[in-house]
């Protein structure tokens, strides 16, 4: 799947994905709020065709009293593309783009507490740590973990870009072993096997009336 | 204004305006009775017009009209009556009309910055860029001091592809302010971050490469957006032929994201590979970076042949198999477009079950043994096979046996509602959905699949129930989705209630489409402004684009499809009230006792109607559709969509903007000369015959063939 920055041509398919994936819904305003606001932050994962898969919604918070973070609207993968570790890499995009712009401190999200695929994606994939319980956070009545993850050592575990081995370019004829050392990728890890077996299609994904605050205070 | 009021009624008049401001109507109002009940000023026309703009808050619009009108009437010379007029045409969404009134605003107080303001957005949200640019013209000289019109200036100009104006103003701009003046600030770092992108976009569409890329160069430590920063120098080093430079970007791009397509490409056309093993290097060396990034590992199979390609995709598969990765069949699809490619995926697959099957190995000479769950997979993956090449009996053999193992494998019963829709099976299709909805009830995914498998077999009733599952229990499911713009499901309603000939619920759901797309584009009204303060003016640029062919969308063009079929329908055979016959079947659904008898006892009920219905289709031929009676239902409350006297020109509009965007689409012609048929107009039937016969593909040859004929017979 080509993962990619998103643009305001993908935010209708983006909500597309969101209607079919999620219970949290939004309109279209709020895509657009979103892809006008900090267009560095959403990504989305297309397949050949050019549909998308996957999405991550984000957008930094403009509390003055808190220190400066991002925070997921919306994660969703669909169900036919789970176990590719599209969640994850999205995610680190997001993320990398929270630091890099907007020099957020840490990312937020809430996620349903019935939600164990997601929280297990979140707490030992992704190293968010649960902050507290919102009781009720959901129009269904299901309260959320707020959770979060530190950024400010996010840049770091990114490596410097390494150098592509062609062997056609050598002089001497191609060699076995590339001369660039591989290190192991910390940020390349898999999810692990066993959360993926659950159909929670729900990955990340915030209350409609409480975000719909945010999106008021727009005009 | 030619109606000056004295201090005391003036000061009121000011509390008016700010109560107005702060959405205190009530307050605002009772100043206005106070001056009003004044019978000398009774026929004040600017505080009769606030009233009248007021009260329109407050829901009372006819009332509100009528004030404002006799407000204006009183004082025609007053530049607060016609902006009034103006915010209330605008608030009622009377662009064109409000833009009137502003203009006449302008002609008694030709500065107010306010008026000019809210009249450019009204000018940009039109798209009158030449009146935009000359009010923000107007703007830019009132107020130099400020960003926004400069900024605003620049736009205008930039959408008039006058890009060394837009660039100028920019640079101007640039220099009235202080160096670092940014850097006090984080929030303006990024907004300067975000200016200087815009200026080099600008830059990028003048065809300016070499200043585009010196700008880049010099704005380096202050532009934030790394990504973009490093996409756009990659780009311009391309078109500039510095070619080493351009593929050292584009590794650190491919480092960045090893999942991007577009770099492969880019990195490709600067290294010039000259051949099959040397293209297949560059994938492989950023494998060796990324061993576990999928795209070098599956994009090479897209031009790889042969037992490279044997090879290649052998390794992909039991990788992905022993992971048990359910999409891998997702992963090779867009590779059975070639024939020899499908052949030589089908015989690894089908060897890989004849070992596993036999010694749970992938090839009989391999050590590992692999575990149960990787003949699953396998087998999976080869049903989704046999599906796509049309060996769709052979498919549900597979499946069938599965699911004897694995029951409550959903991705199985999925499968296998799929097939059986290939087979036209669609009772059993929903059948077998049902089953995979049942087994993971929070998963939404499967919910909607469900849901759209009952809407194609006009089980709509059960569809909305299913759906519902996911909706806020105080609204009404089609009221919800109507909210939240849901379309596939407006779409797949409107097309089944279109093939049961219920043709007003068929036109309600298409209207509700299009109705969405005309609330988005609505919606863009809001960010003109907020744009232009939050500085990310490249993506407004492409929202701007984005909105001037909005109804290219998809699903805007399979609800005027449907639309149009309807009203030709219509035309063929206008409705008449009366005619409305009962379908038996669909009152007893609508029944709610019935309802509570549902679940678990209908689920299989149906699975075991649908298993005789196969049966029944077997003996017939593969196109088991549900044979549904031609008669026409109409519930009462649809009639207003049917009984209408124009229905071709309600097509027409609905076509219109196929036209314009969907000019590709056989269907699109197709549907414009049955139109034309219609209406007898010959030159445009030719036109869209000539049109059809540019685009049509093989499988459309039927279709144009008859057009043809009845082109020739008029």
């Amino acid at each position: 799947m080509n993962i990619r920055n998103s643009t305001p041509a993908d935010l209708m398919n983006m909500q597309h994905c969101n209607l079919l994936c999620l219970p949290e819904n939004y309109q279209m305003k709020y895509y657009f709020y979103h892809g006008l606001s900090w267009p560095q932050l959403s990504y989305v994962a297309e397949d050949a065709k050019g549909n998308i898969v996957g999405y991550v919604l984000a957008k930094m918070e403009e509390d003055p009293d808190e220190a400066t973070h991002g925070h997921i609207t919306s994660l969703a993968v669909k169900r036919s593309h789970r176990r590719l570790g599209l969640a994850r890499k999205l995610m680190d995009h997001a993320s990398r783009a929270m630091v890099e712009s907007f020099k957020a401190k840490y990312v937020s999200l809430h996620v349903r507490v019935s939600n164990r695929a997601a929280l297990r994606l979140y707490a030992h994939t992704l190293k968010f740590e649960q902050s507290e319980v919102e009781a009720k956070y959901y129009a269904d009545g299901e309260d959320a973990y707020a959770m979060k993850r530190d950024l400010t050592k996010l840049l770091d575990e990114f490596s410097e870009p390494k150098k592509l081995f062609l062997p056609f370019r050598e002089k001497q004829p191609a060699q076995v072993t590339p001369q660039v050392a591989v290190i192991e990728d910390t940020t390349e890890d898999f999810v692990d096997n066993e959360n993926s077996q659950s159909g929670l299609s729900v990955l990340a994904e915030d209350n409609l009336i409480k975000e719909f605050k945010d999106s008021a205070s727009m005009t | 204004t030619s109606q000056p009021l004295p201090p005391k009624e003036k000061t009121l008049f000011n509390r008016i305006l700010k109560c107005y401001e702060q959405k205190q109507y009530k307050n605002g109002l009772k100043f206005a009775k106070q001056i009003l009940s004044n019978p000398k000023f009774a026929e004040h026309g600017e505080t009769l017009a606030m009233k009248g703009l007021t009260l329109n808050c407050t829901g009372k619009k006819e009332e509100a009209y009528e004030l404002v009108k006799r407000g204006l009437k009183n004082d025609l010379k007053s530049h607060v009556c016609w902006h009034v007029y103006g915010l209330l045409q605008r608030s009622d969404k009377k662009y064109d009309e409000a833009i009137k009134c502003y203009r006449n605003a302008l002609r008694w107080d030709k500065e107010n910055l306010h008026i000019l303001r809210d009249l450019s957005m009204l000018q940009v949200h039109m798209r009158d860029i030449e009146g935009y640019r000359e009010t923000r013209h107007a703007l830019l000289q009132l107020k130099p001091g400020q960003r926004a019109p400069w900024i605003g200036y620049a736009i205008a100009n930039h959408l008039l592809k006058d890009y060394t104006v837009a660039f100028k103003v920019l640079e101007e701009f640039g220099k009235t302010q202080q160096n670092d003046y940014y850097l006090f600030d984080e929030e303006m770092v990024y907004e300067h971050s975000e200016l200087l992108l815009y200026q080099n976009y600008i830059l990028q569409e003048a065809g300016l490469f070499q200043q585009a890329i010196e700008h880049l160069e010099t704005n380096k430590e202050k532009i934030v957006d790394k990504l973009s920063w490093l996409e756009y120098k990659g780009d311009l080093c391309v078109k500039l032929e510095r070619l080493e430079e351009a593929e050292k970007i584009f590794t650190s791009l491919v480092n960045r994201n090893p999942e991007n397509h577009s770099y492969y490409q880019k990195l490709e056309s600067v290294i010039k590979p000259s051949n099959e093993v040397e293209r297949l290097q560059i994938y492989d060396a950023v494998s060796a970076i990324f061993p576990k990034a999928d795209s070098p590992k599956s994009l090479p199979l897209t031009f790889l042949t042969g037992p490279m390609f044997q090879e290649r995709v052998d390794k992909i598969m039991r990788e992905q198999l022993k992971r048990g990765v359910p999409p891998l069949f997702v992963s090779l699809k867009p590779l059975y477009k070639e024939q020899e490619k499908v052949k030589c995926i089908g015989e690894i697959a089908e060897q890989f079950i004849r070992s596993l099957e036999a010694n749970s190995k992938f090839s009989p000479d391999d050590e590992e043994i692999e575990p149960p769950t990787t003949l699953l997979w396998a087998r999976f993956f080869y049903a989704q096979h046999l599906d796509k090449i049309k060996e769709y009996e052979k498919a549900l053999q597979l499946i069938n046996e599965s699911l004897e193992h694995t029951p409550t494998l959903i991705e199985l019963h999925v499968l296998k509602a799929k097939v059986l829709k290939h087979l036209g099976d669609t009772a059993g299709a929903v059948a077998s959905m049902d089953e995979a909805q049942s087994l993971d009830t929070a998963d939404r995914f499967i919910n909607c699949k469900c849901a759209a498998y009952m809407i194609r077999n006009d089980m709509i009733s059960d569809a909305e129930e299913t759906a519902a599952k996911f909706t806020r229990e105080n609204v009404s499911i089609d009221e919800y989705l109507k909210e939240m713009q849901c379309m596939w499901y407006e779409v797949a309603c409107a097309s089944a209630h279109s093939r049961a000939n219920r043709y007003g619920e068929a036109l309600k759901k298409c209207h509700e489409v299009d109705k969405h797309f005309t609330e988005i584009i609505e919606d863009q009204f809001d960010f003109h402004q907020y744009c232009m303060r939050k500085m990310t003016l490249r993506s407004y640029v492409k929202m701007l684009k984005l909105e001037d062919s909005l109804r290219s969308h998809r699903f805007y063009f399979q609800a005027a499809k449907a639309a149009i079929k309807v009203y030709i329908h219509l035309h063929d055979e206008p409705y008449q009230p009366g005619d409305r016959i009962q379908d038996e079947k669909e009152s007893s659904m609508s029944n709610a006792e019935l309802k509570k008898l549902r679940n678990k006892q209908r689920r299989q009920e149906r699975k075991k109607a649908a298993a005789e219905e196969r049966k029944k289709n077997e003996q017939h031929d593969k196109s088991g559709k549900k044979n549904h009676t031609d008669t026409i239902l109409i519930n009462p409350s649809f009639c207003n969509f049917c009984q209408i006297s124009n229905p071709l020109e309600q097509a027409q509009k609905f076509l219109a903007p196929l036209e314009l965007y969907c000019s590709g689409k056989f269907e699109t012609h197709y549907l414009a000369f049955q139109i034309a048929e219609r209406r007898g107009t010959l030159l445009v039937m030719l036109r869209a015959l000539l049109r059809a016969q540019k685009v049509a593909k093989e499988s459309d040859m039927p279709n144009l063939h008859v057009c043809r004929v009845r082109f020739a017979k008029k």
